[in-house]
Order: C-alpha cells, then sequence, then structure tokens
C-alpha cells in the first residue's frame, strides 16, 4: 500500500508512444509504467524489461508432473498393488506414456497460470487504480512517479513527447481488495485529490 | 517498432473503416445491450432441451442402463457415439488457438475466441457421456486415484478408458485456463466502460483486476505462447487417446494403427464444421460481418477440404489394408461396413465427409456463405456417422447366435438432445455476456490487416523491392 | 539489393565429387565382391534401395513445405524458398535412380528384398485377391513410374513458375495463384503416393505380410522431418558463404520450429504405431517389432528414439537454441543420421536379416548419395538468383518476425 503521485500522458498511437518511451528514457526519468489495449510487441524492449522467465518455470512445473505420474502409477502398480492387466509387465511403460502425458500438460499450465497471476498480482477481486479508463480501449498510458516539487515539470516535459493529454494523479500504486464500482475506496479521503480524466 | 505492412494479395482481415475504438465499440455491443427476442428464444428453446435431457438422464439413473437399447454385442451405442463426437467437435477451438499460432494464421484472431468457447463447452458435453454410462453415478469418484478406504484397491492405469479421464479433464483445464487468460484483458476493456454497477463490479472480479500494464502484457504474450505450445501436443493427444479406446482392442475394424492420427483429423473436420455453424449464425445476429468475413470462412472451409482429405485417404487405408491383410476377420469386418446392415451408416459417412467436401475445391462454393453453412451441418452429421460405423462393428462378433441389431431407446435420443440443449445453453450466454471476438487480438493485427490500414501500404507496395530492402535493413 | 545467383564455394563440388567418387568405388567393389552369392547381394540391394528411397524421400519433404506454405499463405518461407525449390528440383534424378534400383529388383526376381515376387509366397485364396494385384510386377513398376513422374514434373514446375516470376513483374500476381494450383496439385498426388501406396509398396512389403495402415504416414514423418532439417543445412551453409542476405535468425527460428514441432509429430506417430501393437500383443504384427526391439536390431531400436526423439526435443525445446546457427547445425545432423538408422531399421531386417553390417559398404553408399544430392543441389543453386523477386510476400518476409 502506497499512495503516490503520478504525472501520466496518454497517447492515442502506438508508434508515438514508441517515441515517447524513447525519448522519456533518454531524458533520464523512470518511467513507472506504460498501460496499453493490447500487447505491443517489442515494447518491452523500448522499456529495457528483461525477457520474462516464465517458460523455465513451466518447463519446471512440466517435469514435476511427469515425475509425479510416472512415480505413482509404478509405485501402485509395482509395489502398493501389483496386478495382472492383460499380461503386461507390472511396469507397463508404453501404457503409462499418455497419463503422463497429460500430467506434464496439466502441471505446467496450472502452475504456470498461478506463477503468472502472482507475478502480475492479479486475482478475482483485486482492484487497481485505472489511469485513464480508456487505456483498456484504445489510449495509450505512460505514468512517471512524482513529487510535489517535480509535478509540474515531468508533466511540462510529457506535453512535448506528442501526448495527447496529460495530468497528475494521485494514486495507490499497489493493488487492493474492492468493488469496481465504488470509487477508489482504499483511503476515502484521497478521492479529493484525484482529478478527474477523461 | 516494427513496420505493420502486409502484401497486397492478402484479404483484409477486419473489414471498414475500424480503428481502434470502433473495434471495442463493435464487439462489446452485444454485451451492453439487451437481448434480442431471438437471443431469448434461442435461449428458451435451449433450455428446454436440457430440461428434457435432464429428464432423460434421469430416467435412466432411475431405473438403470437397462433403459437404454443396449444388448449383448453392442454394448456401447449412442452414448459412446454422442462422446466421441462431442469431443471431436471440440478439437477446433485449440486448434484454431494453437496450431494455426504456429502457422501463422493471422485468420485465426477473429474466430478463436468463439472456436475456444465451443470447446470447452462441446467437451463439457462429452464429458456427460461416460459419467452417466456408468449407471451407479454415484461412484463416479472411484475413477480417480487417490489413496481410499476401499482396501487398496485402485484404478487401472492400464486401461485407454482411464486415459481418457485424465485426457480429457487436462484438456478441458487447459482449455478453459487458456481461453479465460486471453479473456482477462477483455473483460478490463468492458469493465472500463461499464455504466452499470452489476456490470462494473462483474466484470471487475472476472477482468482479475487487469489494468495493461506493459509488464503485465508481455508476460501475457509469454503465458499465450507457451499454453500454446503445451495445447498442440495436447489437442492430439486427446483424440489419440478416444481412438486408443477401440484401437488397442483386437476387434476387426477397431484395431488399426491409423486410428490415432485420423481420429485427430476427422475431429479438427468436425470443429471446424460445427465454428462454421456458430459463427455463420453469430455474426450476423451480433452483426460482426466485418470481423468474421468471408475470408475467415474460406479459411475455414479450406481446412475442411484439407482434413476432410485426410480423413478420407485414411477410411480408404483402412478398408484398403483390411483386405490387404488378409485376414478374414478384418475382411469380413469391412465388408459389413459397407454393405452390411448398417451399409446406410456407411455410405452416409463416406458422402458426407470424403465426397461432399470435394466440392470445396471450387471458390464460388467456399465462398458462399449458405453452401457452407450447409455444408457445415453435413460434415458434422457425416462425423456422427464415422463413430457410429465404427462402434456398430460391434453388430456381428465371432458367436451368430448373438448377432444383433441396434437402434436407440428414447432416453439415448433424449439424453443426445439434452447436450444439444447444454451446449446451446452455454453457447447462447457466452454470446451475450462475452465478447465474442478477441478484442485485444484483433486490435493487435488491425494496422497491419485492417481494411482502412491496408490502403495506406500502397507507397509500400510500390516502392522498389531493392529500396525497400536496404531501407529495412537499415532499420535493423 | 543485388540478387546475385548463389555463390555455392568451389570446396562444395569438390567434396561432394570425392564423396561420389567414394560411393562409386564402393558400389563397384561391392558389385565385383558381392552380387556373387545371394547372400550378399541382398545386402549389396538393401543398402542401395534405403538410401535411394532415403534421399529421394527427403527431397519430396522439400516439396511438401513449399507446397503446404504455399496454400497456407504463409510469407516466411520467401526469404529462401530457393532452397527447397532447388532440393524440389532434383526430385527426378533421384527419382530415375529409385525407379532404376527397383526395375532391377522387379526383373530379377529378387525375393530376399522382395519375397512376395516368389510365386506363392502369398497364397491364392479368396482372401488375397487385392493383394496379388498390388504387389503384382505390373501394378508395382507402374505406380511407382507415376509416381516419380508426378513428383520430378511437379518439383520442376513448381522451381520454374518461381524462377518465372523473378523475370516478370506485371505477371507475378498471376503466376503467384497458378503456383497456388500447381502446390494443390502437389497435395493431392501426395495423398495417393507418400501418404498411401508407396511406402506399402517400396517399404512395408519387405515384410511381405505384416501390415500396419499408420506405415504411410510414419515413413512421412520421418522424411519430413529430416527434408527440413536438410533445409535447414543449406540455408545456413550459403548463407555463411554470404548468400541470402535476407534470411535473418527469425526465418532460422522458424525452421528451427519445425524440426521441433515435426521431430514430435514423428515420436507420436512412432509411439501410436508401436504402443497399438504392443498393447493388442498379436503376433502377427508383434513379429515386426520383435527383430526389432529384442533382436539383432535392438541397438537400432533404441538409438532411434534417442537421435530422432529425445535429443531435438531437449536441445530443440528452448527459443535460444533455435535462434543459434550452431545448435541448429548439429541438430539437424543428428535429425538426418537419425532418421537414416530409421530407415535403416525399416529395411535391414526383412532383407538381411540378423545378419546386418554397417561396414565399408553402407558408409561408401551413404557417402556417393550425399555426395549427389551436394553436387546437383550446389549445381542447381548456381543457377538460382537467390531472392525470388517479384514474389507478392517478398516484403513481408523481410520483415518477418518469428
Amino acid at each position: 500500500m502506497a499512495i503516490k503521485k503520478f504525472a501520466t500522458a496518454t497517447y492515442s498511437d502506438e508508434a508515438v508512444l514508441f517515441d515517447a518511451v524513447k525519448k522519456t528514457r533518454g531524458e533520464g526519468y523512470k518511467i513507472h509504467d506504460v498501460y496499453t489495449p493490447f500487447a505491443i510487441h517489442g515494447l518491452d524492449e523500448a522499456l529495457g524489461y528483461k525477457v520474462s522467465d516464465l517458460h523455465v518455470a513451466g518447463f519446471i512445473y512440466g517435469l514435476t508432473g511427469t515425475c509425479t505420474a510416472l512415480g505413482f502409477m509404478g509405485a501402485i502398480f509395482t509395489t502398493w498393488w501389483p496386478q495382472n492387466f492383460g499380461g503386461k509387465p507390472h511396469f507397463p511403460l508404453p501404457a503409462f506414456i499418455p497419463i503422463t502425458f497429460e500430467l506434464t500438460v496439466l502441471f505446467a499450465a496450472v502452475g504456470m497460470v498461478l506463477t503468472f497471476c502472482y507475478l502480475c498480482q492479479i486475482m478475482p477481486g483485486v482492484k487497481k487504480h485505472i489511469f485513464n479508463p480508456r487505456q483498456t480501449d484504445d489510449k495509450f498510458v505512460m505514468a512517471i512517479e512524482v513529487n510535489d516539487s517535480n509535478a509540474g515539470a515531468v508533466e511540462g516535459f510529457m506535453k512535448t513527447t506528442g501526448a495527447e493529454h496529460t495530468d497528475v494523479q494521485v494514486a495507490e500504486a499497489d493493488w487492493w481488495y474492492g468493488l469496481w464500482s465504488n470509487k477508489e475506496d482504499y483511503e476515502e479521503s484521497n478521492n479529493t485529490q484525484t482529478q478527474e480524466v477523461i | 517498432m516494427h513496420l505493420k505492412y502486409e502484401s497486397y494479395v492478402r484479404e483484409a482481415l477486419v473489414d471498414g473503416k475500424k480503428d481502434y475504438h470502433q473495434v471495442t465499440e463493435d464487439i462489446c455491443a452485444p454485451i451492453e445491450n439487451k437481448p434480442t427476442k431471438l437471443w431469448r428464444l434461442g435461449f428458451l428453446i435451449s433450455l428446454s432441451l436440457l430440461g428434457f435431457g435432464v429428464f432423460s438422464i434421469a430416467w435412466e439413473v432411475w431405473l438403470g442402463t437397462g433403459v437404454w437399447n443396449l444388448n449383448r454385442t453392442i454394448g456401447w451405442g449412442w452414448d459412446i457415439t454422442n462422446f466421441v463426437w462431442w469431443v471431436g467437435i471440440g478439437h477446433a477451438g485449440t486448434l484454431i488457438s494453437a496450431i494455426l499460432l504456429l502457422f501463422r494464421q493471422g485468420w485465426r484472431t477473429g474466430v478463436n475466441r468463439a472456436a475456444e468457447a465451443m470447446t470447452i463447452f462441446a467437451v463439457m458435453c462429452a464429458g456427460q457421456f461416460p459419467i452417466w454410462h456408468m449407471g451407479r453415478v454415484w461412484d463416479a469418484f472411484f475413477v480417480l486415484p487417490y489413496g481410499n478406504s476401499r482396501g487398496p484397491l485402485w484404478p487401472n492405469f492400464v486401461s485407454p478408458l482411464l486415459w481418457d479421464v485424465f485426457a480429457i479433464s487436462t484438456y478441458f483445464t487447459v482449455s478453459l485456463l487458456f481461453w479465460y487468460a486471453g479473456l482477462i484483458p477483455d473483460f478490463a476493456t468492458i469493465r472500463d466502460r461499464a455504466k452499470t454497477k452489476f456490470r462494473k463490479n462483474a466484470y471487475g472480479i472476472a477482468s482479475f483486476g487487469w489494468a495493461g500494464s506493459a509488464k503485465h502484457w508481455q508476460r501475457h504474450e509469454y503465458l499465450s505462447l507457451v499454453l500454446a505450445g503445451l495445447s498442440t501436443p495436447l489437442v492430439l493427444s486427446v483424440h489419440t487417446i478416444v481412438s486408443f479406446d477401440f484401437a488397442t482392442s483386437v476387434i476387426p475394424g477397431w484395431h488399426t494403427t491409423i486410428f490415432p492420427p485420423y481420429f485427430v483429423a476427422g475431429a479438427v473436420f468436425s470443429g471446424f464444421a460445427m465454428v462454421q455453424t456458430l459463427l455463420i449464425i453469430t455474426r450476423k445476429v451480433l452483426n460482426l460481418q466485418d470481423y468474421i468475413t468471408i475470408g475467415h470462412l474460406e479459411a475455414m472451409n479450406k481446412v475442411i477440404l484439407v482434413t476432410g482429405s485426410i480423413v478420407g485417404v485414411a477410411y480408404i487405408t483402412e478398408l484398403f489394408i483390411a483386405y490387404y491383410s488378409g485376414v478374414l476377420w478384418e475382411q469380413e469386418a469391412f465388408r459389413l461396413r459397407v454393405m452390411g446392415p448398417y451399409w446406410w451408416a456407411y455410405w452416409a459417412m463416406m458422402t458426407c465427409n470424403v465426397v461432399s467436401p470435394q466440392l470445396f475445391w471450387f471458390k464460388t462454393l467456399r465462398r458462399n456463405i449458405w453452401f457452407t453453412f450447409f455444408m457445415s451441418i453435413i460434415v458434422n452429421i457425416g462425423m456422427w456417422f464415422e463413430r457410429f460405423v465404427i462402434i456398430m462393428s460391434l453388430h456381428r462378433d465371432y458367436l451368430p447366435s448373438s448377432w444383433s441389431y441396434y437402434t436407440p431407446s428414447w432416453p439415448e435420443i433424449g439424453f443426445y438432445l439434452g447436450s444439444f440443449g447444454l451446449f446451446f445453453t452455454c453457447y447462447f450466454l457466452f454470446a451475450k455476456y462475452f465478447p465474442v471476438i478477441a478484442i485485444a487480438e484483433i486490435k493487435f493485427i488491425l494496422k497491419t490487416s485492417g481494411d482502412k490500414y491496408k490502403e495506406e501500404m500502397t507507397p509500400i507496395d510500390e516502392q522498389s523491392e531493392e529500396s525497400f530492402i536496404e531501407e529495412q535493413a537499415h532499420h535493423h | 539489393m543485388t540478387n546475385q545467383n548463389f555463390n555455392i564455394p568451389a570446396k562444395a563440388k569438390t567434396v561432394s565429387l570425392v564423396l561420389m567418387v567414394i560411393g562409386a568405388l564402393a558400389i563397384i567393389a561391392g558389385g565385383i565382391t558381392m552380387l556373387g552369392s545371394d547372400h550378399t547381394a541382398t545386402r549389396f540391394w538393401a543398402s542401395l534401395l534405403q538410401n535411394s528411397v532415403f534421399f529421394l524421400l527427403i527431397c519430396v519433404a522439400s516439396l511438401f513445405i513449399l507446397s503446404a506454405t504455399s496454400l497456407a499463405q504463409a510469407a516466411w518461407i520467401v526469404a529462401f524458398r530457393r532452397i527447397p525449390e532447388a532440393i524440389g528440383s532434383i526430385v527426378w534424378i533421384l527419382g530415375v535412380i529409385v525407379f532404376a534400383i527397383l526395375l532391377i529388383l522387379i526383373l530379377t526376381d529378387n525375393t530376399h528384398i522382395y519375397p512376395w515376387l516368389e510365386e506363392g509366397h502369398i497364397p491364392h485364396n479368396g482372401r488375397n485377391g487385392l493383394k496379388h494385384f498390388f504387389l503384382s510386377r505390373g501394378f508395382f513398376l507402374f505406380w511407382s513410374a507415376f509416381t516419380v513422374a508426378a513428383w520430378g514434373w511437379l518439383g520442376h514446375k513448381i522451381s520454374d513458375i518461381s524462377l518465372k516470376m523473378g523475370k516478370d513483374k506485371e505477371g507475378s500476381v498471376k503466376l503467384f495463384w497458378k503456383n497456388f494450383n500447381y502446390s494443390a496439385a502437389f497435395l493431392f498426388v501426395f495423398a495417393i503416393t507418400l501418404a498411401s501406396t508407396i511406402p506399402w509398396l517400396w517399404l512395408m512389403s519387405i515384410d511381405a505380410h505384416w501390415f500396419s495402415t499408420m506405415f504411410s504416414w510414419y515413413t512421412f514423418a520421418s522424411s519430413f522431418v529430416s527434408g527440413m532439417s536438410m533445409i535447414m543445412l543449406w540455408m545456413l551453409y550459403t548463407k555463411r558463404h554470404g548468400n541470402l542476405e535476407l534470411v535473418t535468425d527469425e526465418h532460422v527460428h522458424d525452421v528451427g520450429k519445425f524440426m521441433f514441432a515435426f521431430t514430435i509429430f514423428w515420436t507420436y506417430l512412432w509411439f501410436s504405431q508401436f504402443m497399438l501393437i504392443w498393447y493388442a500383443n498379436i503376433p502377427e504384427e508383434t513379429v515386426y517389432f520383435k527383430i526389432r526391439m529384442h533382436g539383432p536390431y535392438s541397438f537400432f531400436f533404441w538409438i532411434n528414439l534417442v537421435l530422432n526423439f529425445v535429443t531435438p526435443l531437449l536441445i530443440l525445446m528452448s527459443a535460444p537454441a533455435k535462434r543459434n546457427y550452431f545448435v541448429v547445425s548439429v541438430v539437424a545432423i543428428i535429425i538426418l543420421f537419425g532418421h537414416w538408422i530409421d530407415f535403416y531399421q525399416i529395411v535391414m531386417p526383412g532383407t538381411v536379416g540378423a545378419d546386418w553390417h554397417l561396414s565399408w559398404y553402407e558408409i561408401g553408399v551413404v557417402c556417393g548419395f550425399v555426395g549427389l544430392v551436394i553436387f546437383l543441389v550446389s549445381n542447381k543453386l548456381s543457377k538460382l538468383p537467390q531472392i525470388p523477386e517479384n514474389h507478392p510476400y517478398l516484403k513481408e518476409t523481410v520483415i518477418h518476425v518469428s
């Protein structure tokens, strides 16, 4: 929970956003975040983000699934409950492949989705500050954390990056639980400071 | 940023003068408007079908599976036919999302959401059949492997029927996750547009608090890519395992090694047909012709042509190898298929699945909506008959005294109708409350494949190849 | 943009000539020492059959990928489509070689390779009528000739259309759609030959009593993944010598994806065929795997899986590996070798039986065929402009991102 002040700039085209990101980082500003209505290839690079390791996690989850399936089926059929099924050996590997494969995929997929939700801090009931309600529609929003002294200067700079609209907002930088129909209900008193956005 | 360019020989994937906002407006409109009369009527019909299905199942559970017309040789009838049929239909969604991603088919963005939804509903319908076939359905949990109080008793992991349990439940789970992962950003879009309190909260919860952060989009892309990579072999595995139900046996006509890939091809075939049926209606009713264009339908018809031909090769392979094998029982099984008591089913299958899709060699027919709609129904009838033909191989066994002929009883038919009820109830709810087209994905391709933006590409098309290559080499 | 013809280093030609000479010497020496007795003559012919069919089918794979991507309207392949075109246009030469070998086998009634040539090997009874027709000298030769002619002609035609497109800017879109039609025609021919009848005739009939409906699709998967690996090797080799300026890491990545995906596909078909036969445990079917898995071929049985499944799967799983020229080259060589082994274990058990060899003769024959393919493809490439000019997807392929 941290209430912070942000200067935001809204762009109406991703090409403009790219140049703005480049310029902003070139000027040495630290970008808090960029919000876009859809995935934009190359934006992560432009923002200097590292490559995600999500797939490595997926590989490990998958391997866990493989071992779980083979381990359990092997233990059950060789030790706990050895039976003769159609004259097959007690560890009939070809017949174990289908279930092993399914569990590999299941573990990898479920594990990755949960990891994704954890990393992005998203969950049913989670609420986050939306700088511009059209950032999930057709606008591209860049936010830079500011303090009282440099807010004006940063906003001024943003105006030079081709922004369609700029403003300064006080907002929760993190997430909180709440109903989306309520106003920013993390701290009622702050609502007065939140400026109306387009 | 990469150059947004697409060759002039390609058809636009989004017709009309759409910008990003217009895309949102168009796709959200059905959700934000009141349901139409047509929708209410359709929904009511689906609900009553579902009700009849529930009644048929209740009848069967109360009186036992004896109310079905199964007999000594035909232990599997409509029930398993419908199971395989529905599972097959549930293959197109994942194929569109996953395999077409590998083959870089841009047109998948227009249809993947609805196709994936259809996948999930079809798998739900399919799952009903083996469950209610158990008879004592309250013991259904016996298929699950867990340390239990039934003594040292475990399921048989060597049985293909148990593989099915794992395959179908994994497939359902992963498809659901894949589908929902794609839905999260679109729910956020609807949430931020919502005018009513209820809608704001409902879509707020459904959107998991998505805000569209660049870092989150990066992870989302990775997630989608890996899930697509996982789903590709998964979708193959599911119908493969269904085919193992038959092919691991030593029943003539069932034990054949080509079954796995041929079942998969058939599943894709029927899945696409069902997507066509639904989308042709959906695009009209929800006014989405600009997003699901004739080009999309044509592309799917091509897939139907290809998979129909693959299935055709497989049918003929089966038939040929039966005679090549020199095994009397194989030959007899196929002779009975072609000209035995169920000859009509075999020829219905051949006509619907192999012969009629060949009409899609003609471009005019591929692009004809009415013909496509008609064919999509034909294909699904054909694919139902394919499963029926395979299963009805049981009507003759080695003991002539147990030869028989099977026709379904009313609870079996009721069950099947009920599965349609379930399917369409789900689909109607989906079409009303969910974005039927992946909003974010359409925006992603809009500036490359949108009609409006393609006009702006003329200068690039007219540029000489030499200077274009030089310019791009400079960029990198 | 300088659209010169491919510049193949003279060394490639020298190496290919040396390899061909080795091959020719091996065949001549083999002919002198082996053709004397039935037993060694089988070894002589079995190796020729295995190699000629293997190299023909991996070249046909180029036609398949060209046709499939044309119909799927894929742009990524355009940057290097001259490579599969060159490979596809030599199909007729390898086809003629295969046909010549088959012709000799049939005319000399080589029952050690094709036991069905022996009268009565397939009993004459009411159940075998179709089999007698299918495995008859006349049909065998007729269908083989048709297949080789159709593949060869379409291979030439597809390359030809592409070349014409480079010279005809106005007509390029028309030629583009013409290529579309020829691609569809190839896939039709493919369905009735490689995807069904041809592997039955050429390979499955070696074990004349055994049958598997999967066999042809399995053979196709094996040859296709090898074919993609061969395209990869040619692409990287020519690029290293200053050709194919349009090919970037993105294109290499895409071919790598195909190698990876079809490795899994091959394994899938392998497993399905094996598991179903293992599970049902019908003696007529398991006999095929008995000699391979537990008999004298068990080494090949397992190494087949290691080379063709485990190795490519683990190495190519990560994206950076698919973009690393060295790694993908090594994997491509492993895949090609692995599937050569796959064909080896298809052909040998039914022909030479327990007495298998992997000695000077077999190695010599491989050298000969490798040399021949290198010679023919590099010769063809040196006559082709590197960039398929006027191709409607050319600009797309330049900006292609994997």
